[in-house]
C-alpha cells in the first residue's frame, strides 16, 4: 500500500469499494497466501501459469494495472540472475546451443523458464494483495474473527514502524553523509558505512520501547475481556465458500506434490 | 499457557514489532542497497529470542519475512518463503537465552586472551570453505574469483579483528559463547534455508549471495549443493556477525531496560541477577 496523503483519521475513512477490492479483507488474504503457495509449491509448468493467468487477470480486473509495472520491474534483476544461472549453469548435457564459452542446456532451460513463472506468478500475487488491501482493514477483520489484540497490536505496529523506521535511516544516512561518511565506492566503504547506520537506528528505536509500552500499560492494554471492533466489513457465504475452496485446493495440491517426491525416493 | 503467556507480555508486545521494523530496514540496506554477501536480517529475531524466549523469537522471525514480502516500494523479491528459517533463527535464539548464552562472564588473564584469540580463529574458520574452495582459486573457471575472495578475506578480517578485540578490552569471556552460537545457529539455518532456495527459486534470490551460487554451480555442483554450499558460506559468518551484533546492543542497554524482559535475569551481570523482576505483575 503506498502512502497516501490521509485527510480523515483511518476510522473514519471509508472500507475499500470497487472490482476486486471490495472484496472481504480476509477473502484476499486467503487468496494471496494460497496463490503464492500454488505458484511455488507445485512442480511443473501448469500450476504457475495458471495461477500468473489469473493473478494478472485480477490485476486488470481491479484496475491496478499501471501500479503493478514497478513490482514487475523490482522482480527483473532476479528473473535475469535466474534465467542465466539455470540456463547456463544447469547439471546437464543436452546442449541447445553455445554462446562463446557458455554451453546452454535443454534441461537448463526448462528449469529457466519454469523457474521465471513461478516468481513471475508469486510476484503478481503478492502485488494484488499489496495493491487491493489495506493494513487497517485487515487487522480489523482478522480482530473480529478472534485475532487476539495482542496479535492485532503486534501486525499493525510492525506495518506501521517500518516506513518510519525507513525515514530515520535515510535521515540517519544523510546526517552522517554531512559528517563525511562515505556510504558509495568500494566495498570496504560500503563495510564502514554500516556501523554508523545502525547503532543510531537500533538504539533510538530501543528507547521508545520503555515509552510505549508505558502508555499501553496506562490505556487497559492489559485488560481482561475482548475489545469491541466498530467496523464491519462486508462479508457473503460465496467469499467464505471461495475461501474454502481455496484452502482446500491448495492443500490437496501441495499434499499430491510432496506424495510425489516421497514416491519417487528410493 | 503460562510458559506461553511469560513469553508475551506487554514491554515484549512493544519490542516485537521494533524488532520486525529493525530486521526488515538493516536487510534492505545491507542487501539490496549495500549488497554485501550477507544478509544481518536477523538481529531483531536474535534480540527478542534472547530477551524474551524462544516462541516470541519464532513469531518475530516470522512476521518480519511475510511483512517484508508485502511491504510496499522495498517489498517483493524472495523473502517470505525463507519466513520457516526466520522463525527456527528466533527459536534458536530463545533456546541461547535459556542457557544464558550472552550474560557477561567477567574474565582476565591468559583465559581472557585464549578466549579472545579462539573467537577471533572462529572467525576466520567459517570463511574458509570459500577461500580454499578450487572453484575461486582456479582462474579458468568464471569471472568471480576476483571479487569473492577479496570480499570474503575481508569481511572475515574485520569481524575476526572485532570480535577478538571486543572479547578482550571488555574482559568479557561472553563473546566467545556468543559467537560458537551465531555459528551453529548460521549452520542449521544453511541446511533448512539450501531446500527451500533450491526447490523455489533455482537456487538464485536476487541478493549479494547469487555470484557464490553461480560460482559454485560453474564448478560442477548441482542445485541443492550450490545452495547448501552458498549457505555455509553465507549463514555461519552472518549469524557470527548478527549475534555479534545483539551481544554489542546488550551490553550497551541498562541492566535495568534488560531486567524487565522474561528472560532479563539471564542477561543482566550474575551480581544484580538476585534483583527480582519488576516486571512480574504482567
Amino acid at each position: 500500500m503506498p502512502a497516501q496523503p490521509r485527510r480523515l483519521p483511518d476510522f473514519v475513512a471509508r472500507p475499500q469499494h470497487g472490482n476486486y477490492r471490495g472484496l472481504n479483507p480476509t477473502t484476499k488474504l486467503v487468496v494471496a497466501f494460497t496463490t503464492a503457495l500454488i505458484a511455488l509449491g507445485v512442480r511443473g509448468w501448469a500450476a504457475p501459469s495458471v495461477v500468473l493467468v489469473v493473478m494478472l487477470a485480477l490485476v486488470v480486473w481491479a484496475g491496478v494495472g499501471r501500479r503493478y509495472l514497478p513490482y514487475l520491474l523490482a522482480t527483473s534483476p532476479l528473473l535475469i540472475s535466474i534465467v542465466l544461472i539455470n540456463t547456463f549453469l544447469y547439471p546437464a548435457h543436452d546442449v541447445a546451443f553455445t554462446l562463446g564459452p557458455l554451453v546452454a542446456t535443454g534441461s537448463g532451460l526448462t528449469a529457466a523458464g519454469q523457474a521465471t513463472l513461478r516468481v513471475l506468478a508469486f510476484a503478481t500475487s503478492v502485488a494484488l494483495f499489496a495493491l487491493t488491501t489495506r493494513t487497517d482493514e485487515l487487522v480489523d477483520d482478522l480482530e473480529r474473527r478472534g485475532l487476539g489484540r495482542r496479535a492485532a497490536f503486534i501486525l499493525s505496529t510492525a506495518i506501521g514502524t517500518v516506513p518510519r523506521m525507513v525515514e530515520r535511516a535515510r535521515e540517519i544516512v544523510e546526517a552522517q553523509r554531512a559528517r563525511g561518511l562515505d556510504t558509495q565506492g568500494g566495498i570496504r566503504g560500503r563495510l564502514r558505512g554500516l556501523l554508523p547506520l545502525a547503532g543510531p537506528l537500533v538504539l533510538s528505536a530501543l528507547t521508545e520501547v520503555e515509552q510505549r509500552t508505558m502508555a499501553l500499560e496506562a490505556r487497559a492494554f492489559t485488560a481482561a475481556g475482548r475489545r469491541t471492533v466498530l467496523r464491519a466489513y462486508h462479508d457473503s457465504a460465496a467469499q467464505r465458500a471461495l475461501r474454502w475452496a481455496l484452502t482446500v485446493l491448495t492443500a490437496a495440491l501441495l499434499i499430491t506434490e510432496v506424495a510425489g517426491w516421497l514416491s519417487r525416493l528410493p | 499457557m503460562g510458559w506461553i503467556s511469560r513469553q508475551f507480555t506487554t514491554r515484549v508486545i512493544v519490542l516485537i514489532p521494533v524488532a520486525i521494523a529493525i530486521n526488515i530496514v538493516l536487510g534492505y540496506t545491507v542487501q539490496t542497497v549495500l549488497k554485501l554477501p550477507i544478509y544481518l536480517d536477523s538481529i531483531g529475531t536474535i534480540f527478542v529470542g534472547v530477551l524474551a524466549g524462544p516462541l516470541a523469537g519464532l513469531v518475530t522471525g516470522v512476521l518480519s519475512n511475510l511483512i517484508w514480502q508485502y511491504a510496499p516500494v522495498i517489498g517483493g523479491g524472495t523473502i517470505g518463503p525463507f519466513a520457516i528459517v526466520a522463525g527456527v533463527i528466533g527459536l534458536l535464539a530463545g533456546f541461547w537465552g535459556y542457557l544464558g548464552v550472552f550474560r557477561p562472564r567477567p574474565a582476565s588473564g591468559t583465559q581472557l586472551l585464549v578466549a579472545a584469540l579462539i573467537a577471533a580463529a572462529l572467525a576466520i574458520v567459517v570463511v574458509l570453505p570459500l577461500i580454499n574452495n578450487p572453484i575461486y582459486l582456479d582462474p579458468n573457471q568464471g569471472g568471480f574469483v576476483s571479487w569473492a575472495v577479496p570480499a570474503a578475506i575481508a569481511i572475515a578480517i574485520i569481524v575476526a579483528v572485532v570480535v577478538g578485540a571486543f572479547i578482550y578490552l571488555r574482559r568479557d569471556l561472553a563473546g566467545l559463547w556468543v559467537a560458537v552460537a551465531g555459528i551453529i545457529t548460521g549452520v542449521i539455518a544453511a541446511i533448512i534455508s539450501a531446500p527451500i532456495s533450491a526447490i523455489v527459486f533455482g537456487g538464485v534470490t536476487g541478493s549479494g549471495t547469487d555470484l557464490l551460487v553461480a560460482a559454485l554451480r560453474q564448478g560442477g555442483a548441482d542445485v541443492l549443493q550450490a545452495s547448501l554450499g552458498q549457505g555455509f558460506f553465507s549463514d555461519p559468518i552472518d549469524k557470527l556477525i548478527t549475534s555479534f551484533v545483539v551481544f554489542m546492543i546488550l551490553v550497551t542497554l541498562s541492566p535495568r531496560f534488560l531486567a524487565r524482559f522474561p528472560l532479563g535475569e539471564r542477561l543482566t551481570r550474575p551480581a544484580s541477577g538476585t534483583t527480582p523482576s519488576m516486571d512480574s505483575r504482567s
